[in-house]
């Protein structure tokens, strides 16, 4: 049976009739009723898109990113790594004199070389470096300027607790994120660099539950400060984008949230109905919408499928966030809890297996979104993209591929392995040492799930984990944190998740 | 300043006024992978933008250049930076609204703006600009005129919001903590409904038309007329219901409706009267004869049930608690997961799984 359009209500506006159209077109892209055949990812010819742009280069269309050459290169490079390959010693070699030409002499990295800094190339210059760099000469780790960037950070800091994303520029949550994680990654966490941030981070969830771009400032055009309760409304509507860099910063501000005297707080059932609410229905695949009521698009595949992850961090979804007393996670019999509860309500324990299986698969529909990514998110020509029929390119290559790879696997932040990381720290004597293991022992917490993955189409469309908070691989991002915080990184017990005991 | 477009001019390079400056090449001793094949005017423009930088010059010719760039590139955010410190540098100290070189800016920027709506920059850039020319008045018709164009854009939306919130004030009179006040203009709000209901009316499902509603009215504090919120919350109800029933299946609606019962603290329940007919089938309720303009019916062409209103009802028995009303909850989610939402089953299945834990602690501290 051919999936239910999307109701108009005999009402048609601008928005019906695109959303109309869309669905003609996705649901050409399902293969015939009673194909046997499983969806197959064209790692080949993906793979041949990414190396037609690494060594050949970028048509002049391109021009139009030429401010953001760190992101085609860390976009080429990621999607290599998701893709499970590695660059030869040469080639790695001369990316890193790449990245290290769009330094700034004044700290963080530019668009391109003599371009002035930024914090969204920052963030790509660094994974990128994550990716194919190296400690010692002309490796790029240790040629960053770790100070001189901290620096750059600190003068970007506005007084409500964001960061402009450049100076004389806009401020909004995606710089806040590039800057947590590289600060994370780098070791360059303080309390004064994100002194305010949670609280602003907050100010952009709206009444929808998502977040967006920014909240108004709460400081006049001449600079003061408002007095609160000055309203701080967010500005814009919430979106995908700017969501997953939401909730991912409020993840990694977590150990100054818990420190914190007023602790800011965000909605996260809304947050959770409204990530939901962005999967499109069957007629249009599966696939994720930025906004309520505007297209499926494969890059919310990653920022809004990919938040789900980080949603576990908050207590919501995976198995370690199941109540231990009130389900029964290793009971084999049938007297649990609820055989006190009369009427229609007893549930058997039948049942509460299903909810844990439900709980392992996720809130989502991992398959559907798969599915769409396989079916309408692949170009014939190689690389991948929005939707049919647009043409492939860098971006959609990449968020497509991170956002197949999380609806994959299921990679959850484990208490286990945060213990075991926080008992192998070796002490550093610098200050804040307790703060900066708990961010070191966070960011190394996110587990793979050994026997969690679904994989629509079998093993050969198996694609690497991605560390839900980076989007590096977990040992990219492993080792280029361990490396700047001075630690090793301890082995990882072979533990699967629905055995990992609750902290 | 030209507002040729690049191909008629001649390169830097060839130009005598330029021959003081030195290009620069971007990449000096390595050979890069992952290069983009630049046109021949913009790598010339860029040589010589990196030379301008090297040299720190803000001059009437940078204000060339750096347009010429923005041209072929708008989202060259170091150009517009330059650009906007160049500005600075040779705009007077005082007077500087009613300044030449500001209004050329500004006339420029309207030009831009069209052409490059979706760019960051550009946005950006009118907002440094109207801080220095204090007029937002007329900015708030040129949003109107952009939005005519592209009636979701983002940036554009959020200009608008920050304009009426620094410009116009944020409720009462803000003062800032050091005791000075903004010139803040309230009259920048009037028309503001008006001109959510125009968008709504050309696309009811716009929900950045329906964000901004929110902003105006829940977000940015109380206007002058407004400060009855029971009524202000009476008109929205209205408004939202009668939208709801011109297309039930409108999810940016019903997410107004929630967010301004959340923000009011108005019990979900208050409106169950007017939800439940959209959540069963047609037929299934008895649609009085008497026109209640409380509780407006779905349209002749309405398609029911509407999934948005059957999360909604489950909303409201399940907050409402015990057995009876969690199982009512419970069927509508079940409904949801195997029939008519079949994609966010797992999600309405864990809504099942919270609602009965919930039900276990009412009664365990009953």
């Amino acid at each position: 049976m051919a999936p239910r359009p999307t109701p108009t209500d005999g009402f048609p506006t601008l928005t019906s009739r695109s959303q109309a159209e869309t669905e003609e077109v996705l649901l050409k892209h399902l293969p015939e009723p009673g194909t046997k055949t499983e969806p197959v990812l064209q790692k080949n010819s993906h793979m041949q898109f990414l190396v037609r742009n690494l060594v050949q280069g970028f048509p002049a269309r391109y021009i139009s990113q030429d401010a953001s050459q760190p992101w085609l290169m860390f976009w080429t490079v990621q999607a290599f790594s998701i893709l499970q390959v590695a660059l030869d010693e040469g080639n790695k070699q001369r990316i890193i004199d790449k990245v290290m030409a769009w330094q700034h002499p004044e700290g963080g990295f530019g668009g391109g070389p003599g371009q002035s800094a930024h914090l969204l190339p920052t963030y790509a210059a660094v994974c990128t470096l994550a990716i194919v760099g190296r400690p010692g000469p002309r490796g790029g780790w240790d040629q960053i300027d770790r100070e001189k960037m901290y620096q750059f950070f600190m003068k970007l800091k506005q007084k409500d607790g964001s960061f402009l994303v450049a100076h004389h520029s806009e401020v909004d949550v995606r710089g806040i994120y590039c800057l947590l994680t590289v600060a994370t990654i780098l070791d360059l966490m303080t309390p004064e660099l994100v002194e305010g941030t949670a609280a602003f981070i907050a100010s952009c969830q709206t009444y929808e539950g998502g977040f967006a771009s920014s909240s108004h400032p709460s400081y006049s055009l001449s600079g003061a400060l408002l007095p609160s309760p000055a309203p701080r409304p967010p500005l814009g509507e919430a979106h995908g984008g700017y969501t997953f860099c939401a909730l991912a910063s409020w993840i990694l501000l977590q150990s100054y949230i818990a420190q914190s005297k007023h602790k800011p707080t965000i909605d996260v059932k809304n947050l959770l109905r409204w990530l939901v609410q962005m999967q499109g229905t069957e007629a249009e695949l599966g696939g994720f919408k930025g906004r309520t009521n505007k297209l499926v698009d494969g890059c919310y595949s990653w920022w809004c499928g990919g938040a789900f992850a980080l949603l576990e961090a908050l207590g919501v979804g995976g198995i370690q966030n199941a109540e231990s007393d009130e389900v029964p996670i290793d009971s084999g019999t049938s007297d649990g809890v609820w055989d006190d509860v009369d009427g229609g309500l007893s549930i058997s324990y039948l049942e509460l297996r299903n909810w844990l299986t439900d709980a392992l698969e996720g809130l989502y529909n991992r398959k559907a979104l798969q599915e769409y990514i396989l079916y309408a998110g692949q170009h014939p020509a190689g690389g991948l993209r929005d939707k049919p029929p647009k043409n492939a390119d860098a971006y959609h290559t990449l968020y497509c591929l991170s956002g197949l790879s999380s609806a994959q696997h299921h990679v959850f932040p484990s208490t286990l392995r945060k213990h075991q990381v926080l008992e192998s720290w070796k002490p550093s004597g610098k200050p804040g040492e307790e703060t900066r293991k708990h961010i070191f022992s966070d960011l190394l917490s996110w587990t793979e799930e050994e026997g969690g993955s679904h994989i629509v189409g079998g093993a050969a469309n198996r694609l690497n984990a991605t560390h839900p908070l980076t989007n590096l691989t977990m040992t990219h991002t492993e080792a280029m944190a361990a490396h700047f915080y001075g630690q090793e990184v301890s082995t990882r017990a072979r533990s699967s998740g629905s055995r990992n005991p609750k902290a | 300043m030209s507002t040729e477009t690049p191909d008629d001019e001649p390169l830097y390079a060839n130009r005598s006024d330029w021959k003081d400056v030195e290009p620069l090449e971007q990449y000096e001793d390595i050979n890069p992978l992952a290069p983009i094949f630049y046109t021949e005017e913009y790598k010339d423009a860029t040589n010589y933008f990196r030379g301008i930088v090297k040299r720190g010059e803000k001059s009437p010719r940078v204000l060339d250049l750096t347009e010429n760039i923005i041209r072929q590139n708008p989202a060259h955010y170091s150009a517009w930076q330059y650009r906007y410190e160049t500005l600075l540098a040779l705009l007077p100290s005082d007077n500087v609204a009613s300044s030449p070189i500001l209004e050329a800016e500004v006339r420029l920027m309207d030009e831009l703006a069209v052409l490059f709506l979706k760019t960051y920059q550009v946005w950006h850039h009118r907002r440094l600009l109207v801080a220095l020319t204090r007029k937002p008045k007329r900015e708030l018709d040129f949003i109107r005129k952009g939005l005519e164009a592209d009636a979701k854009n983002y940036h554009t939306w959020s200009y608008r919001q920050w304009l009426l919130g620094t410009f116009g004030g944020r409720g009462a009179n803000v003062t800032d903590a050091e005791g000075g006040v903004e010139d803040v203009d309230e009259d920048l709000w009037i028309g503001e409904l008006d001109f959510v209901d125009t968008m709504l009316a050309q696309d009811v499902r716009n929900n950045s038309a329906w964000h901004h509603r929110f902003f105006v009215v829940w977000g940015c504090g109380v206007r002058e007329g407004d400060e009855d919120r029971e009524r202000v919350l009476k008109r929205e109800l209205t408004y939202v219901k009668q939208n709801i029933s011109l297309a039930p299946s409108n999810p940016s609606a019903w997410n107004y409706l929630r967010g301004v019962l959340t923000h009011t603290r108005t019990p979900f329940s208050a409106v169950a009267d007017f939800a439940l007919p959209y959540a069963y089938p047609r037929g299934a309720y008895h649609v009085k004869d008497v026109v209640d303009l409380e509780n407006p019916s779905p349209s002749d062409t309405a398609q029911l049930p509407c999934v948005q209103a059957m999360e909604f009802m489950a909303d409201v028995w399940e907050r409402e608690g015990g057995e009876e009303k969690t199982e009512q909850a419970v069927k509508m989610w079940t409904s949801l997961a195997n029939e008519h939402d079949t994609i966010r089953k797992k999600y309405w299945e864990h809504r099942i799984r919270e609602a009965h834990l919930a039900l276990k602690g009412q009664k365990r501290a009953a």
